[in-house]
């Protein structure tokens, strides 16, 4: 059964062919600048040359198609035509309150997805418009569309509502919906296997850290809780968005600075978290400055670790213990230092780090010691490879 | 027709700002101004921007983004790629019948042109070319980039096909579009003006000084800005500029306060200068020491 997923952005599309018998990416790639004249598109088959072309791409239709040009090529491609593949699965941001759950997408599924558009005006417009695109070219082949809220919909009440009026809850939706699900599903289902534990048994704390960063509580399989809120601002410190803040400090700000809703909310997201206090967004960037005694990268780094160190503290009560504690995304699989310097902040949860697996890079690994009370693993992410699963089991 | 590069005529507060806008959202714009103050557009649109900047408004790479995206010209002929044309030069008839005719010849015949004046009518600048079905008025309101409606005008030739590309554009832009019937003034300069007027006269008369007036109004009806400080934001030559177009059609009542012309006389123009019935720093902020409060 081959998979094809893909991962629409505005103006940029990542895809993977999937052979599902033994879960192989048989090819994989990306356009970028969809809109303009020189768009960018670069696919690799695997065990072939990797290709990259220059072309005016003005929609994802056009995106899309050229997509399956490539995966059909005689030179470059590894299927003979487009019916080869049995399903789409897309990747969507959110689902509301409506989703919990991968589905198959019928009229309705796109009428519901379309009134979502408010929750994520960045994101879910440009997924609509790639399930579009790819209905429009393969018509006849299912498609499904895979939620990174939909793993959270687990979060209880307790965990989820706002200390806010019911009422904007009930009139508006807002409450906790949580992000990066399908990576924290990911990486938590993989813990247990290295663990050799059934999941329904373990209490798992997963730290996803690239430039947008969540962590999450999960329990026997079902997150309980996690950093990221109504929307992907809240929580941990990021790249470039300050995480968690006074909301009181916010109308403070906007008030002695003259700031608009746009400019607060640009600078909240845009020009804060790591980049807000040294200057650099790239966690490598950060390092570099620690080396060079630079006094602000060092503070940004301690707050960082500091932010998560609280979590951890916070999801260990919620959960009343812990069994492991997951790294993942670029700066959680790439950073030791982080990591080390985290894990050296928690005595009281019996850890020791095995210093060498902790500088190893690019595989799945446990990095505590065995004598550990509570396990601490790396595991590169691969959200793809769960859309790939969702779809097959839905389509199959 | 899809449209990924727009032309915008005249680089004045109103083109430099839909030329901003249109970039921030993606088009590619090309500037043109035969005026002398032209040439640096590209800069006042950079410092605009800074200002954003410093506001943490946009990022520096969105800067250079938009700025990337605007390209500056005194030669009309490279309105031929165009898929949009945009004029917004002064409101002065023989200036925009001139570029019009020129832009007619020159641009595809597909080509949509809009106007975005808010004095002179549709009908009668589509009277002028011959694509005049092909022309509908749109009026962005300055600061262009910050502002959320535009007032969208058929004239008597419009067609359907103009006014839904019109809308679009608008819309990608982030405006809300309003269409309204054809009217010299439109909504908001005759409003506006007549506000300032007032407000003018209020001052004129010795009742109140200038930032007493914007005082009053702003907080008893949440404004952001008085009438006084929008008028210098504005230029007060824009203003009496208006007001006498609008006298032209609608008579007395929109007689100019005669402190707007002895403020001009004085070049005492508002923001541009520095100062006008209220003064500015080198940032565009009102200053408020008795200096700028005072009327002479």
């Amino acid at each position: 059964m081959n998979i094809f997923v893909l991962n629409c952005g505005s103006s940029s599309l990542k895809y993977k062919l999937y052979a599902m018998e033994n879960e192989q990416v048989l090819a994989e790639g990306r356009v970028e600048r969809i809109g303009q004249e020189n768009a960018i598109i670069t696919h690799q088959s695997t065990g072939k040359e990797k290709v990259s072309n220059t072309m005016p791409i003005l929609e994802h239709t056009v995106a899309i198609r050229e997509c399956l040009n490539l995966l059909t090529h005689a030179e470059h491609g590894v299927i003979k035509n487009v019916n080869e593949i049995d399903a789409v699965g897309h990747r969507v941001v959110h689902g509301g309150e409506s989703f919990s759950d991968s589905v198959l997408i019928n009229e309705r599924t796109k009428e519901i997805l379309d009134s979502l558009a408010e929750l994520a005006p960045l994101h879910n417009p440009a997924n609509v418009t790639g399930i579009r695109a790819a209905e429009k070219i393969m018509p006849k082949t299912p498609q499904v569309a895979v939620f990174d809220t939909a793993f959270h919909s687990t979060i209880p009440p307790h965990a989820f509502l706002y200390a806010i009026p019911y009422s904007v809850y009930q009139r508006h939706k807002v409450r906790r919906y949580g992000f990066h699900g399908t990576s924290h599903k990911y990486v938590s289902q993989r813990a247990a296997e290295m663990m050799g534990r059934d999941i329904a048994d373990l209490k798992i704390i997963s730290c996803h850290l690239g430039n947008g960063a969540s962590i999450a509580a999960i329990e026997g399989g079902k997150s309980v809780d996690t950093s990221m809120g109504f929307t992907p601002l809240e929580g941990l410190m990021m790249g470039t968005r300050s995480g968690d803040i006074d909301p009181g400090a916010i109308f403070y700000i906007m008030k002695k600075e003259g700031l608009s809703l746009h400019e607060i909310d640009s600078m909240l997201n845009k020009h804060s978290g790591l980049y807000g206090i040294a200057g650099v967004s790239d966690m490598r960037d950060i390092e570099k400055g620690i080396e060079e005694d630079d006094k602000l990268a060092k503070v940004a780094f301690n707050i960082y670790e500091y932010r998560i160190r609280k979590y951890i503290g916070s999801y260990v009560a919620a959960m009343n213990g812990v069994d492991a504690i997951v790294f993942t995304a670029g700066i959680g699989e790439n950073t030791p230092a982080l990591r080390t310097k985290l894990i050296s902040h928690l005595p009281y949860l019996g850890i020791s780090i095995n210093e060498e697996n902790n500088k190893k890079r690019g595989e799945d690994i446990e990095i505590s010691t065995p004598d550990s009370r509570v396990k601490v693993f790396v595991i590169p992410t691969d959200e793809e490879l769960v859309i790939a699963r969702d779809t097959a089991s839905l389509t199959s | 027709m899809d449209i990924r590069r727009v032309a915008v005529l005249g680089a004045g507060r109103l083109g430099r700002g839909i030329a901003e806008t249109a970039a921030g959202k993606g088009y590619d714009v090309v500037l043109f101004s035969q005026g002398a103050g032209g040439a640096d557009a590209v800069a006042r649109i950079e410092k605009s921007l800074d200002r954003k900047l410093a506001k943490w408004g946009i990022t520096e790479s969105e800067k250079r983004l938009i700025l990337g995206r605007i390209s500056y010209t005194q030669d009309l002929r490279e309105l031929s790629n165009a898929d949009l044309l945009i004029e917004a030069t002064l409101d002065h008839m023989h200036i925009k019948r001139e570029l019009l005719q020129t832009a007619d010849q020159l641009c595809r015949p597909e080509v949509v042109f809009i106007s975005a004046s808010s004095t002179k009518k549709v009908t009668d600048l589509a009277n002028e070319i011959s694509r005049g079905d092909m022309l509908v008025g749109l009026h962005f309101i300055p600061p262009v980039p910050d502002v959320a409606v535009a007032e969208l005008v058929r004239g008597a030739r419009t067609g359907d096909h103009a006014v839904e590309v019109a809308k679009a554009f608008a819309q990608r832009l982030g405006k809300t579009v309003v269409e309204i019937a054809e009217s010299s003034g439109l909504v908001n300069p005759r409003t506006l003006v007549a506000m300032i007027n007032e407000a003018a006269y209020l001052v004129d008369e010795g009742v109140c000084e200038a930032a007493d007036v914007d005082l009053i109004l702003k907080s008893s009806w949440g404004m952001k800005q008085g009438p006084l400080e929008m008028a210098d934001r504005l230029g007060l030559d824009l203003v009496l500029n208006w007001m006498e177009q609008l006298q032209m059609t609608f008579g007395p009542r929109y007689a100019p306060c005669p402190i707007l012309r002895r403020y001009i006389r004085e070049g005492r123009l508002g923001v541009k200068t520095r100062l006008g019935f209220l003064a500015y720093s080198e940032d565009d902020a009102v200053l408020t020491d008795d200096e700028g409060d005072k009327e002479d």
